[in-house]
């Protein structure tokens, strides 16, 4: 089996009598979404789901069956403003993403923001608030391994797998004192990978994880 | 007495004819004897206090409506439309699965994706199902993204701008035709028919026709006068998405009757129920008191 990692291919990997896809995005209406829905349809055992990945991508969703999962998650807030400082901002739209966040320190650089990431008022925003000194950071997950020296992260990475399924994944988090929690799940270009992960990425390509 | 939540948004209000099937559903409920309340995207967190959600905002997995749908399932909720209702109806490539994986007629219809499209595919899609062909972009509504093709060219020009928006497309025989019956399913049970009665100068229920919107003429039907084919028909197209509520839009040209779609979240607001004045009650007897 192939296991070069060109921009937008999609490897389908069978472990366990489950066809597990690899993308580097799992996108509604993407071709991904389709082949995970065409063995659905089809009847034959596949991860993720449509579902989970509709959900995972969804920030409102995803830290609520994150948190169900004992996963630490920041609290999200739906509204059209946002209403403290500093947070974090996604959008809640047909045309918006998980991988696009705006961390707005300020309630000058927020209206602006909001402005522009609700179209005018037009769509809802989520928001997440931020303690000072909170910063993001974001680390990849593949099948459920993620490389960090933090123990946590290693573990949340495990379970969120567990959850969504997600073979390949950038877990964004929010770290502060207490540790990290989890803000989204973004999608993962394999070009941003460390050589590392593209080892670890490819074995598992190659059913040569046990290596 | 229990707790209706209607999850609605800025839209949903926006339109007078809107507004006032809202006020009829809250009435309906109110006769019964439940409370109303209106969600707004800013309330999602209320919904779990309520006995059961009616979102009448356009749904869509990629926007708020879903978040709401997926919150009222997972607290328990009874909820219209259901996540699932949502993810297949808002997307005719998952719909037109679902209804061919069950034997429910719909016109000749395959997919295309963006990688397949080339000189020889659209070739042979014209050989194979004949012309003109209708493309769909999967997600579109009140046929925004639905056009008629004559040619190659003209289809290449379509697939092109749809595939911006999908990595694949609808690719479906045409069915002339100068009305589409909507036949109202709740539960399994017809509980609505009407016809839309297509504009003269287009074949799509609304179309922009020289920079003027043209919209379909509604007429609610008697369950009488309804083909009873198109009545079983409607019912097996709902039954193949799921058991909410769902409106199907069946052509019925020579006796040959088809599914052309089945929508979730239902307009009501046109006139579609006026024979049928227990719509709402229905509905909300469905969430509330089953």
């Amino acid at each position: 089996m192939s296991a070069v990692l060109s921009r937008e291919s999609i490897h389908l990997v069978e472990r366990d009598d489950t066809v597990h896809v690899v993308a580097e995005e799992y996108f509604y209406k993407t071709e991904s979404y389709y082949t995970i829905l065409s063995h659905e349809i089809h009847g034959i055992p596949v991860a993720p789901g449509s579902s989970a990945v509709l959900d995972a991508y969804i920030v409102p969703l995803c830290l609520e069956r994150a948190g169900s999962a004992g996963i630490p998650v920041t609290d999200c807030t739906i509204s059209h403003s946002c209403a403290q400082y500093p947070a974090v901002l996604y959008g809640l739209n047909y045309f918006a993403s998980s991988s696009e966040y705006t961390v707005v320190r300020d309630s000058a650089r927020g209206k602006e923001t909001v402005r522009h990431i609700t179209n005018n008022g037009k769509y809802p925003l989520c928001y997440q608030r931020l303690a000072e000194g909170e910063y993001i950071e974001g680390h990849v997950a593949i099948f459920g391994k993620s490389c960090p020296e933090d123990d946590d992260i290693c573990g949340y990475a495990r379970s969120l797998y567990e959850v969504f399924g997600i073979p390949l994944v950038t877990m964004v988090f929010v770290r502060g004192e207490d540790g990290a929690r989890l803000s989204s799940l973004a999608p993962t270009r394999y070009s941003s990978l460390s050589n590392a992960e593209k080892t670890l990425l490819r074995a598992y390509i190659t059913h040569q994880e046990f290596l | 007495m229990s707790r209706l939540g209607i999850f609605v948004d800025r839209k949903t209000l926006s339109s007078a004819e809107q507004l006032n099937a809202l006020i009829r559903c809250r009435d309906a409920a109110e006769s019964m004897d439940h409370s109303v309340e209106f969600i707004f995207p800013g309330d999602i967190k209320k919904i779990p206090q309520m006995d059961a959600l009616f979102i009448r905002a356009r749904t869509d997995p990629m926007n708020v409506t879903y978040v709401a749908s997926r919150t009222a399932s997972s607290s328990g909720i009874p909820v219209i439309d259901d996540p699932s209702s949502i993810q297949i109806c808002s997307d005719k490539i998952n719909m037109y699965c679902h209804l061919k994986k069950h034997g429910v007629a719909i016109p000749p219809t395959e997919f295309l994706s963006k990688k397949e499209v080339s000189p020889s595919a659209i070739r042979d899609l014209f050989e194979r199902m004949g012309s003109p062909l209708v493309l769909k972009e999967p997600s579109t509504s009140f046929s925004l993204r639905v056009e008629k093709v004559r040619d190659a060219s003209e289809f290449q020009r379509v697939a092109r701008r749809f595939i911006r928006m999908s990595d694949w497309i609808v690719v479906q025989g045409f069915v002339e035709s100068r009305y589409d019956w909507r036949i109202g399913v709740l539960g399994g049970e017809m509980i609505y028919a009407c016809m839309y009665t297509i504009p003269s100068d287009t074949f799509k229920i609304q179309d922009s026709v020289n920079g003027h919107v043209v919209y379909c003429g509604v007429e609610s039907i008697p369950p009488g006068d309804v083909p009873g084919e198109v009545i079983r028909l409607g019912i097996d197209a709902a039954n193949a998405i799921g058991d909410g509520l769902y409106g199907v839009d069946i052509k019925n040209s020579n006796g040959d009757a088809c599914v052309i779609e089945v929508n979730d979240n239902p307009s009501l607001e046109g006139g579609e129920d006026s024979l049928y004045p227990q719509v709402y009650e229905k509905i909300i007897s469905y969430l509330l008191e089953r």
